[in-house]
């Protein structure tokens, strides 16, 4: 399993990469650190050993309420069963202590649920997870909907992560409405400063081309273009989901792979007029 | 046949083709039919919505399930399809996504039925077997492979779950659905036992039928603690009069006098009495109409299970229960008399083999239940906070893809069992071909079970009599003759039934225009 840090290498800033017990640059392959505690449970199997393989529970995560950390009363065990049941019933009552924790409990399952829903990693969910958890420290979710906070969450991890989702994606997967959602996003942008910036059209074209069942060429063509309309200036002020299946209209035209621009628009929820206007200004 | 002939066969027998195929079959047949048969097996999904005063009940029926092949989320959102190789290279699984046609319904009480909402849904992901049909490479050329990083003469037959190959070891169990006699002690004494593991849609109930020291016959299934006078038994299935009882068991004078021992013992004799009797047993201390309806969900529902089947009417089912409990009884006494010899469990023809497909079959029954009561409580949760019911914001997509890809990544299958899938043994090309056809007894490994261990004559012709490990494994841990064939069960069995009917056979219920005048015999 590898996971990949968000600090650069310190002798070529390029991506590291935690592979085992060591953490390797992916550019230079130098070691940065070594002998991390490695907190997984074990893969390997004892073939038919009955043992459990495991010597510890599962990785701490962030993305439960309890940090993965509680533990269930087993039903393997034989015994007064009706006795076990109200015990595993008085225990599990025991993990949740509070409604605030009962909230975050809901919050973080919708979470998991979107991110299963939009087939985000693990990285993002446990980013979604902490913003949960910040805002609701913060106080921001008195008066507002826990859904609109979990999808909100979502969807800021994902743009602060640069995988961006357009807000329709995320609210047709979501529970909550656009206007929960909509209050939750600004409650979050404007209390903990989210250090979000415009989403670049670019991060767009890899998804809307693969919907689109387009080749490696043309999406590469398609980024250079999201990007060109970038640095001209065209993209400001304009829906970068827009500008990205413009990128990809002109370039399936220039490598001719047949998008008719209602398809375009289509895969990112824009008009085709919106698609035209980039086409236009990116052609000339 | 002569030399070239015999040739052409063995050749054919060691075609690459063969080498995994049972597995293939297997798989094949569980994503084809097996995964839909336990969607209509589970139908709906009920919840407490509706238990209140004012509210109409909401459910949500399960229709059609699609799978398509292995693909690959990238983080940027684009979707690719995954080949074998990139799998085991990135560390990732070979799965693909599975849908399922689902509809929350309203209503039925004051209201009409309505339909909340409709759609075909992801539920989750599905591990793919390499080279199964829906394989990324299946019908792919040599040099096709080869273009993908894919090996020609890799036997596929295994799974590929973060990246580590796994295959899912092929178990020899005792037939279910079999009487088997046999003699054991008790107390010091000899007694006859027949034992039958009936077998119904992954729910296994063992009934034993023992024939005491003092020659009274017993019956002990779950859910009854202890066991049951056979008599008793009978009656409540409503097999009433001593003659009948008699009759059914055997006509041999000499069971006749065993069965008038027991007749002279019972204490109950009509099937009202019985169904008391029972449920005294099964509800002590309870009302007693709570005593009989216990009693009658315990018969129909732990007492032989197998005998159960769609479109039969419970009547039949129960008159079929008591014939095949005198069966039991007739081979106790046959037993006891030393008119048959106890029967081996170490012959072929008790033992039945669970490959990949129908290991597969059990994992997703369970992976869905997980995620039927987890739609459940998502259900109720959005309806409590009165939020819109639809199908695509109940479904955790992730709770059917953890459950289906643990067990394969750890080997702990459901039901307790572990090392069901082992890590493909890549030492050579030999230790790859020898693993994928190796079968192993559930049996444990610390116990001595010699007569298990052996080499049975039946295992002629499917069983390799060398290929066994040495050590605590001996004999426990076989591999498939190389010509062997694996027979697999009848997809449709009232075809089969409808068949027996026209041949002239008797007493099958359910089948149309047919007096039942002898025992349904199996």
């Amino acid at each position: 399993m590898s996971t990949t840090r968000a600090t650069g290498c310190p002798e070529c800033d390029g991506r590291l990469t935690a592979d085992g017990d060591e953490t390797v640059c992916e550019g230079c392959g130098l070691v940065v650190s070594t002998d991390r505690l490695d907190r997984g449970p074990e893969w390997r199997s004892f073939e038919d050993d009955d043992r459990n393989p495991a010597r510890c529970g599962a990785p701490l995560t962030r993305s439960r309420h309890d940090r993965g950390l509680s533990t269930e009363i087993g039903r393997s065990g034989r015994g007064k069963n009706r006795k076990w049941s109200r015990l595993r019933r008085q225990h599990r009552r025991t993990q949740i202590r509070s409604k605030r924790e009962r909230n975050q409990v809901y919050g973080f399952t919708e979470i998991r649920r979107l991110m299963g829903a939009l087939s985000l990693p693990d990285r993002i969910r446990d980013q979604s997870c902490s913003l949960f958890e910040s805002a609701q420290e913060e106080d921001l979710l008195r008066g507002r909907s826990i859904e609109g906070f979990a999808s909100a969450a979502v969807y800021a991890a994902c743009r602060v992560a640069g995988v961006s989702r357009t807000t329709q994606e995320v609210l047709d997967a979501a529970k909550a409405t656009a206007d929960e959602h909509r209050a939750a996003y600004d409650a979050l942008n404007r209390e903990l400063g989210l250090p979000v910036s415009a989403a670049e059209p670019a991060e767009f074209v890899a998804r809307f081309a693969s919907e689109l069942d387009l080749g490696q060429a043309v999406r590469r063509r398609a980024r250079d273009l999201a990007e060109q309309a970038v640095d001209s200036g065209h993209a400001n002020g304009r829906n970068p989901g827009g500008v990205a299946a413009g990128a990809i209209y002109l370039a399936a035209r220039r490598k001719d792979e047949a998008v008719t621009q209602a398809e375009a628009a289509d895969v990112a929820d824009v008009t085709p007029v919106t698609v035209r206007t980039t086409y236009q200004a990116l052609r000339d | 046949m002569d030399r070239e002939s015999r040739r052409a066969v063995s050749r054919e027998y060691f075609s690459q083709e063969r080498l995994a195929e049972h597995h293939f079959r297997s798989f094949n047949n569980f994503l084809d039919r097996g995964m839909q048969d336990v969607v209509d097996e589970k139908e709906t999904i009920g919840t407490d919505i509706g238990d209140k005063e004012g509210q109409e009940p909401v459910w949500v029926e399960l229709g059609d399930v699609r799978i398509l092949t292995p693909r690959v989320r990238e983080a940027d959102g684009s979707e690719e399809l995954l080949y074998p190789q990139e799998a085991r290279l990135r560390n990732i699984t070979y799965a693909a996504p599975v849908f399922m046609e689902m509809s929350i319904v309203r209503g039925g009480e004051d209201e009409p039925e309505e339909v909340v909402d409709q759609t075909e849904t992801k539920v989750g992901r599905m591990p793919i077997m390499v080279g199964s049909n829906k394989c990324n490479i299946d019908g792919f050329s040599d040099d096709e492979l080869i273009d993908i990083g894919e090996d020609p003469v890799d036997p596929g037959g295994y799974f590929i779950v973060n990246g580590s190959e796994r295959v899912l070891m092929t178990s020899e169990d005792l037939a279910p659905n079999k009487i088997l006699a046999e003699h054991d002690t008790k107390y010091g004494d000899d007694i006859q036992v027949a034992k039958t593991f009936s077998q119904r849609r992954g729910y296994r109930a063992l009934v034993l039928c023992e024939r005491n020291r003092e020659g009274l016959l017993e019956v002990s299934f779950p859910s009854v603690s202890g066991s049951v006078p056979f008599v008793t038994l009978v009656r409540a299935l409503g097999l009433e009069s001593d003659e009948e009882i008699v009759h059914r068991v055997s006509e041999d004078p000499e069971i006749v006098k065993f069965m008038l021992e027991n007749l002279e013992e019972a204490d109950v004799q009509t099937e009202e009495e019985a169904i008391e009797t029972l449920g005294k047993r099964v509800a002590s201390g309870q009302g007693k109409n709570y005593q009989l309806k216990r009693a009658n969900y315990v018969i129909d529902r732990y007492l032989l299970p197998h005998l159960h089947e769609e479109g039969v009417e419970e009547e039949d089912v129960r008159i079929n229960k008591a014939y095949y409990l005198c069966r039991m009884a007739e081979a106790c006494f046959e037993l006891a008399l030393g008119r048959r010899d106890s029967d081996d469990k170490d012959h072929y023809s008790n033992k039945r083999l669970k490959v990949s497909g129908d290991l597969m079959k059990d994992l997703f029954r369970t992976a869905l239940n997980k995620l039927s009561r987890d739609v459940k409580y998502q259900l109720e949760r959005a309806n409590m906070r009165n939020r819109d019911l639809s199908v695509n914001t109940v479904v955790r997509s992730d709770v059917l893809t953890e459950r289906l890809e643990h067990p394969i990544a750890t080997g702990n299958w459901v039901g307790g069992r572990s090392g069901v899938s082992q890590l493909v043994d890549r030492t050579d090309y030999m230790g790859v071909l020898s693993h994928l056809r190796r079968l192993r007894s559930p049996l444990s490994r610390s116990q001595p079970h010699f007569d298990a261990r052996d080499l049975h004559a039946t295992q002629w012709g499917r069983i390799c009599p060398s290929e066994t490990p040495e050590g605590p494994n001996c004999g426990l841990v076989k591999n498939f003759a190389q010509a062997m064939e694996l027979s697999q069960h009848v997809d449709d069995e009232r075809e089969l039934k409808r068949e027996l009917d026209e041949m002239g056979v008797e007493g099958i219920p359910g089948i149309e225009g047919v007096e039942r005048a002898t025992p349904a015999d199996d």
